[in-house]
This record gives C-alpha cells, structure tokens and sequence, in this order.
C-alpha cells in the first residue's frame, strides 16, 4: 500500500463512550425481556386457561400506575433539558420530581402485592401468577436501579465540579435513555399482564 | 476518548495497583491467573471423575480416605459425587475457565494494545467485571462445602431434575454474577473497539485478533441475557416454588410435585442452548483469532484472505445464533424445527471452514519459524479440524439420533475444546509473554510442555470417539453396569492414564510460566518482529500504554513485502 | 476531551405532544379492554397500541429519530435475535400434532377444555382434540 494512498478513515463513531455503552447495555436488555415474554408467550399458549387482567388482578392501580411511569418519563426528559440549558435549579426540580414519582410506582406496586400476598396469592398459586410476579418483580427491580442512578445524578448536582463536569450533560442523558426503556418495558407488560 | 483515565503518573497503593486496580493490563493479568487456576481445579475435578470411570468401584488412591463419608464412603467415589464433580467440571471450564481466559484475559490485555488506546473505555467498569467474576467462581466452588452440596445436574441444569435436585440454588446465583461479569465486559470491549481505534486505524486494519473479540463480545452481549432470565426463572421455580419449567402431575420418586404445574422443560433447553451454543463460538473464536496472529508473525507473510477470515467471523457470528435447537434433537421438540437447525449446523460449518482452511493456506510459501507459540498454532488446525469435523455427524439428525448422550459427543467437544481452543490459549500465552512481562518463557521446556500436552490431549479423546461410536452413554457413573460397554472398557483406562500425562505436563509450563517471570531471558521491545500495534509500546507497557497516540498507515500483516530492508513492516511505520 | 457533543437538543413542546398522545394511548387500551373484543382482536388491538407508545418513547423521549445509524442497528441486530427466540420458541409447541409425540397430551392437556370454542391463537394450531398448542380457553 504506498503512502500517498492512506486515507483518514473516521475511528470514532461519533458517538460518546458513555452513550454507546448505555445502547449496548439496552440492546442486551431487550434480550433478557424478550427471552421473559417468550416464557410468556409459550407457557400462556400451552396453558389450559389464563385468566383475564380484569378478574385476576388490580387493573386500576396498574392504569395509576402506567401514569405514573409515563409522567416520570416526560420529568426526566425535562430534567434534561433544564441541564443542557445549564439550569441547575430546574434540573433538580425536576430530577427530584422524577425520582418522587419512581417511589410513588413502587409504593403503588407495594400495595398490589400486599393485596395479592393477603389474599394468599403468590408466585406459586398459578402460571400466570408466576409469570406476572416474576415479570414485575424483575422490572420493580430495574425501577430501583433507576432510582439509584437518578439519585446519584441529582446529588451530583450539588457537587460544583460534578456539575460543570462536560460528562455531565451525557451522564444525565444515559439515565434518560435507561429510564425510558424501563418505560417502554412497562408499556408492553401494562397490556399483556392486565388487559389482555 | 475521554479524558478520565489520562497520565496519571503519581504513585498508586499495591491495593490500588494490584489488586483494585483500573488498569486494563493489571486486570488481564488478573484474569489470567485466576482462570488459569479454574482450569487446573477443573482438571482436578475430571481427574478423580476419569479413576471413577477407569477403575469403578476401587477406592480413590492417596486423598479417597479424605473425602468425608457422605461423598466417597471409603474412599469409593459415590454417585453423587460423581454427578456434581461432572456438573461443576463443565461449569468451571467453560464458564470460569476457558472463556474468562480467551475474552477476558487476552482481550483485556492485547485488545486495547492491538488498537493504540490508551485503556478500556470504562476502566471502572472493567474493575468490576473481574470483581463480580472472581466471587462468582469462589462461590461456585464453595458451593460443594454448603449443605446440600454442588449442582449435581450437569453443567446444561435441564430441568425438571435441576429443580428438585439440591445444591443447584448456588450455582443459579453465582450463575447470574458471572453473566453479569461477562455482560458488562462485553459492552467494554465493543465500546473501546468502536471508539477508541487510533488514528488510521480503520476496521479493515484492525488485527484478526480483535475482530475475534468483538464478534464474541457480541455474542456474549446478546445471548447471555436469555439465560441469565432463564436462570431468575429457574431460580424462581426452586426458591418461591412457581412451575416455569414443571409440568403437571410430575410424579417424583413415587410423590406428586406440589407446585401449580404447567411450566414447560424444554423451555429451559431452549433458553440455556440460546447461549450455550454461540458460547461455543465464544470459547472459539479468540482462539482463531491468537492462532491467525501468530501464524501471520511466524511465517512472515500476509495471512491468507484477511478478508475472508474476518467475513468468516461475523457470519459465525450471526449463524451461531440459530443453530441452537441441534442440541434438542431428541429431546421431544417439533421435528419440523429439526430439519430447520439441521440446515443452519450444517451453514454454519461453512465459514468455520473457510477460516481454518484460510489459516492452512497462510502457511504455503512461508519460511516458518518454528518457535514455541508457532507449535501450538500449527497444532491447532489439525486438532481443531477434527473437533469440527466429529461435530458433522452429531448436527445430521438421523445420526444424532443414535449418537446422542454417547461419549462420542464429549470427544467432540473435548476435541473443539481442548486441542482447539485451550492449545490456541496457550500459544497466545507463549506468544504474548514477553509483552507481559519483558522477558521470554524457556523454549525447552516450551517444547516439552507442547509436546506432552499434544500427545496427552489425542490420547485422552480419541478413545472416546471409539467408546461414543460403540454406544457407551456419557452419563453413565459405572460403565461397566452396562454388558456392552465392557469391550470398550479398557479404552477407559487409557484415557486415564493419559489424563494423568496432561497433568503432569502441565508442570514444566507453570514452573516455566512463574520463573521466567522473574528470571527469564530479557527480550527486546519486539522480539517476535511483529507489525501490530501492541510492539509499539514498551513491554510491559507502562499506565496509559502509548507516549503518544500512535498513527496508523497500513494494514496488520505487511510482512516480507518486495523492496524493503526488513522482512516486516509495522502499522505504524510512516515510511 | 469529547471530539463530538452529541447530546441532543431538547424539544419541550415536542415532549408535551407526547406526553399527551402516550396518556390518550393509556386510556385508550385501558377501555378497549373493556369491550371484551373476542382475544386474538383483542391481543393485536393491545399490541399494536403499546408498539405504537414505546415506539413514540423511543423515537422522541430517547431521541432515536435523529440519532446516528449505529445505534439503530444495534437495536436492529438485537431486535433480529429476539425475533427469532420467540418465534422458534412458540413454534416449538405449535407445530407439534400429535402424531409426532404423546408428550403434550401426557403433561399438561387436557382434551375437553383444548377444544373451547372461544378462541384459537394461530391458524397453525390443529383443531385435534390433543391440539398442543392450547389455545387460551376461559
């Protein structure tokens, strides 16, 4: 190969380190949740009943709930662009709003399953239930995973070279992105636990 | 490239430095020892399995009588001891052992060399990668002092028996670490492999080595999430006693099994295969890709069709995803779905051949050096030739049918394995030793360690394929309570014997390894003459590797180009 | 030092839209639901609302309209291998008949309630009395 032919081919795909990590992170993320919906889907179809959301469990609450998730969404959208607007009092508000309506979902996610625990249905009582406490269970896991990275980010907040840190405006993008996905698995187990 | 992991030249404690330490090299070296320690327990858990099966029923000379009652009443190996040494065999090999060495050792060390970065893009997450890694080994092996005991369900854990079975919560849990681990290093290696290549270092420049690496950073990325559910599910049917994978009216040992019912097993077969197949490429590939380093270096000319063996890669890559189901064949699932994994196995063997036969041809016209790496590189094709090859008949359907659960498949796979995968690592550690450590394993001990281990390894595997082929079952405990294993029986004994010689041969290469890494004989910078970018920097590397950002102009294999003083041309030599 | 900020710049409006849109969508589904529309109406009805919410969480919430190629085909090659887990998955029960095996019939079928006229989740699923596939009587 002579000298003079060496062209610049661009080794950096332009996009931030901490942002494509996160990517990655939820491509693998939609394999864990699609390998959980496939036990869905399978153990629903060789089932010789499967109860209807409506009768089995507590379809308001989760409709509060869904909300609830929804609006935590847009608060931390708004989060962001408080941040990359440098308005650090913005941020925090609604950081901290985010973060009151995460524990707000899992308060509301306590109640169901202290109704359910009461009533003396757990996981073991049926297919479907294992499936709908694993499920949820899994992803009430991932909302207090949220809640810690987002408290990590609104204390961040108050730390002055936190917040200056050029990292920072990314960081609070990727616990967006995170957040959402957590939405987005929300928004398919809503339907194919309760309503259908 | 971030700025976080910059020159931070002041002095670090030896807890910083050693043992919590950030640097991509400390922590490959980490890996190194800790999955080379993994091997030789797994070893030792296969050794007193091979007495089991060469003498049954004799005692276990010299540490039989120290094995409490429980597991070996008088020092006779009982069956369920047998059942769990086969079960955390598997699982510490393959899980503990050879993958951590080939993906996360070698990459850790060589990939962000290979391509001039200064570390790994997230040196902290890196840190804790080996620290999810080692606990989740240690409490796998700890798991055989709990009550209870270790898994006893096969390294595959199919339920329903991995449900009812004790000691297999530990070995879900540690399970579920370790994919963590493995996940989280995946997204590293890809991170720093797409951001953080040097300056004119574009794809098509990037060594085989690191290709490698990234195919099986991706397989790991997206096929270890399934079973890591799988495992929670399973976790779940053993913990809070749901039916994931229970059927109805389970009748075990003449009672019914409490629980709802309704799950299904062979999810669970489908679930762990979705991984447990592309983790075969995983153990593979950065075997191909150390073996096409040092055979590139060794014969002093460009690697046969770079190309090809890199498109090769990711059709591997992509293929090992839907060849799954060939381990199911008689497990009771659709048959039509058996002609459709029929026609993938068979697909996929086509670019696995493509890049061996790609390495064959690299050697023709080559004035070989024949050192110590290059012997374990040319063993490799042969061996891990035959390992592909025996897999044929097991991906055919009609003769898997009578193959299945015979030795025949474990000599395959020991085959692919061991004279595949576990010579090529070995020749990676010959090859890159002196970059680790500034100085060069013993060549004679090389040759003795090589040569024993060869011959050791044929002879151990080879008579499994006659014994597989004569229908002896692979899970038998006693082979000789079956009349028709007993013409093969004495094969048994010489696999034993030979299992024994690769122990033995291993001791030249750990004294080998430990001496010469303070008194071996001082290498220059690069010894081997080699053009990729990990000779470009001191050895051993100081923090943050490059003095400056090296610059990229070519390709990775220039070697013995017309016109040129020397016979190599490194990539990142200006001229 | 970040050669390219690649952060996006934020749309509140565009955001409220969604907000609005994701709410109505929640309600929406909430009271089809209520109609008790015969299951596999219903099931494509639910789906195809919660593809169209995470698909508007997605492309506006985080910014994947506008963002660049790779990521998307990450998302792609991701989407492609759980594609293809659920569907070889599901097939394995729906295609077994029963002449293949008396597996299913053994474990968990039961004849009378396999052939409840309520509903049948594929077409692929043989109308036998020992379908495998059971179809999601109530």
């Amino acid at each position: 190969m002579n000298a003079t032919a060496i062209e610049n081919p661009d080794t950096h795909s332009g996009i931030s380190n901490a942002k494509l990590g996160v990517w990655l992170f939820l491509a693998s993320e939609v394999m864990l949740f699609a390998t959980l919906f496939t036990t869905y889907i399978v153990l629903r179809l060789s089932a010789t009943s499967w109860p209807w959301g409506w009768d089995a469990l507590n379809v308001p609450l989760a409709t509060l709930n869904t909300v609830i998730l929804i609006s935590s969404s847009v608060t931390i959208v708004m989060a962001y662009a408080r941040a990359y607007d440098r308005d650090v009092r913005g941020f925090r508000l609604w950081m901290a709003l985010t973060l009151a309506l995460s524990f707000g979902f899992l308060i509301v996610k306590a109640f169901e399953y202290g109704h359910e625990f009461s009533m003396g249905i757990g996981p073991s009582t049926s297919v479907f239930y294992a499936v709908y406490f694993t499920m949820t269970g899994l992803h009430g896991i991932h909302i207090i995973g949220g809640i810690i990275v987002n408290s990590a980010l609104l204390y961040m907040s108050f730390v002055k070279e936190d917040w200056e840190n050029p990292l920072f405006l990314g960081r609070v993008e990727g616990a967006g992105l995170y957040w959402h996905f957590v939405d987005i698995v929300w928004i398919f187990l809503f339907p194919a636990l309760y309503l259908l | 490239m971030s700025s976080e992991h910059g020159h931070d030249a002041h002095e670090l404690s030896f807890l910083r430095k050693y043992v919590f330490s950030v640097d991509h090299k400390t922590i490959g070296l980490q890996y190194l020892i800790t999955s080379f320690v993994f091997l030789l327990v797994g070893f030792g858990l296969m050794m007193l399995m091979r007495w089991q099966l060469a003498f049954p029923g004799r005692a276990i000379p010299l540490i039989g009588p120290m094995f409490s009652p429980d597991l070996a009443p008088n020092g006779v190996m009982s069956g369920e001891f047998y059942n769990a040494l086969g079960a955390m065999h598997g699982t510490i090999m393959i899980f503990l052992g050879v993958v951590p060495l080939g993906v996360a050792a070698f990459g850790n060390y060589i990939v962000p060399l290979q391509i001039g970065a200064p570390d790994m893009a997230f040196p902290r997450l890196n840190m804790m990668s080996y620290w999810l890694y080692l606990p989740a080994g240690t409490l796998m092996l700890l798991s055989f002092f709990l009550p209870g005991g270790a898994a006893q369900s096969g390294w595959t854990s199919y339920p329903p028996l991995s449900v009812i079975n004790p000691g297999q919560t530990v070995w879900l849990l540690a399970m579920v670490l370790l994919i963590t681990s493995s996940l989280l290093g995946a997204i590293n290696f890809l991170v720093t492999t797409i951001n953080m290549r040097a300056p004119g270092l574009s794809l098509m420049r990037l060594p085989v080595f690191v290709w490698s690496e990234m195919v099986a950073s991706v397989i790991l990325l997206l096929a270890f999430p399934p079973l890591e559910a799988a495992a929670v599910l399973q976790l779940m049917d053993r913990v809070a006693h749901t039916s994931f994978y229970m059927p109805k009216d389970l009748v075990i040992l003449g009672q019914r099994y409490t629980g709802s019912g309704g799950g299904q097993p062979l999810l669970w077969q489908h679930l762990f295969w979705f991984l447990a197949h592309p983790e075969v490429y995983v153990l593979v590939l950065p075997a191909m890709g150390i073996v096409s380093e040092i055979i590139a270096n060794n014969t002093r000319k460009p690697l046969h069709g770079y190309k090809t063996i890199v498109y090769s890669m990711l059709g591997v890559g992509v293929m090992s995803f839907l060849v799954w189901a060939h381990h199911m064949f008689i497990s009771g699932m659709t048959p039509a779905l058996s002609n459709f994994f029929l026609v993938t196995t068979m697909i996929i063997s086509v670019p696995s051949v493509a890049i061996l036969t790609c390495l064959i041809f690299s050697l023709q016209g080559g004035s070989i050096r024949y050192n110590v790496p290059m012997l374990f590189a040319l063993a490799f094709l042969p061996l891990f030739g035959i390992g592909g090859l025996t897999g044929l008949p097991l991906g055919l359907t009609v003769t898997d049918i009578y193959l299945h659960d015979t030795y025949y498949v474990i000599g395959h796979f020991h085959f692919v394995v061991v004279t595949g995968s576990i010579i090529a690592l070995f020749a990676g550690v010959y090859h890159w030793f002196p970059k680790w450590f500034g100085r060069k394993m013993n060549d004679r001990l090389g040759v003795i360690h090589f040569w024993g281990s060869v011959v050791s390894m044929v002879g151990i595997f080879t008579p499994m394929l006659v014994m597989g082929l004569a229908g002896a079952s692979r899970r038998l405990y006693d082979p000789t309570a079956q009349a028709h294993n007993l013409i093969v029986q004495p094969l048994n004994v010489v696999s034993t014997y030979f299992a024994a010689a690769l122990g033995v041969f291993q001791l030249p290469f750990i004294w080998n390894f430990f001496h010469s890494m303070f008194r071996g004989e001082k290498t220059p910078e690069n010894p081997w003459q080699a053009t990729t970018l990990e000779w470009a920097c001191p050895s051993p590397p100081p923090h943050g590797n490059f003095a400056k950002t090296p610059r990229v102009y070519r390709g990775p294999y220039e070697y013995s180009t017309p016109g040129r003083a020397t016979d190599f041309w490194p990539q990142t030599d200006p001229s | 030092m970040e050669k390219h900020n690649d952060e996006h710049r934020p749309n509140v409006k565009l955001y409220i839209a969604v907000f609005a849109a994701l709410l109505f969508f929640t309600g929406l589904t909430v009271a089809v639901s209520r109609l008790h529309l015969p299951r596999p109406q219903a099931i494509a009805l639910g789906l195809t609302i919660a593809g169209i919410k995470a698909g508007l969480v997605a492309a506006v919430f985080m910014h994947l309209w506008g963002e660049k190629k790779l990521i998307p085909k990450i998302l792609i090659g991701a989407a492609f291998f759980a594609v293809t887990l659920i569907v070889i998955d599901v097939l394995d029960g729906v295609w077994l008949t029963p002449q293949d095996t008396g597996r299913m019939a053994v474990a968990d079928q039961h004849p009378d309630e396999g052939t409840a006229p309520t509903a049948k989740p594929t077409a692929a699923a043989p109308a036998a009395p020992a379908a495998p596939a059971a179809p999601e009587a109530k």
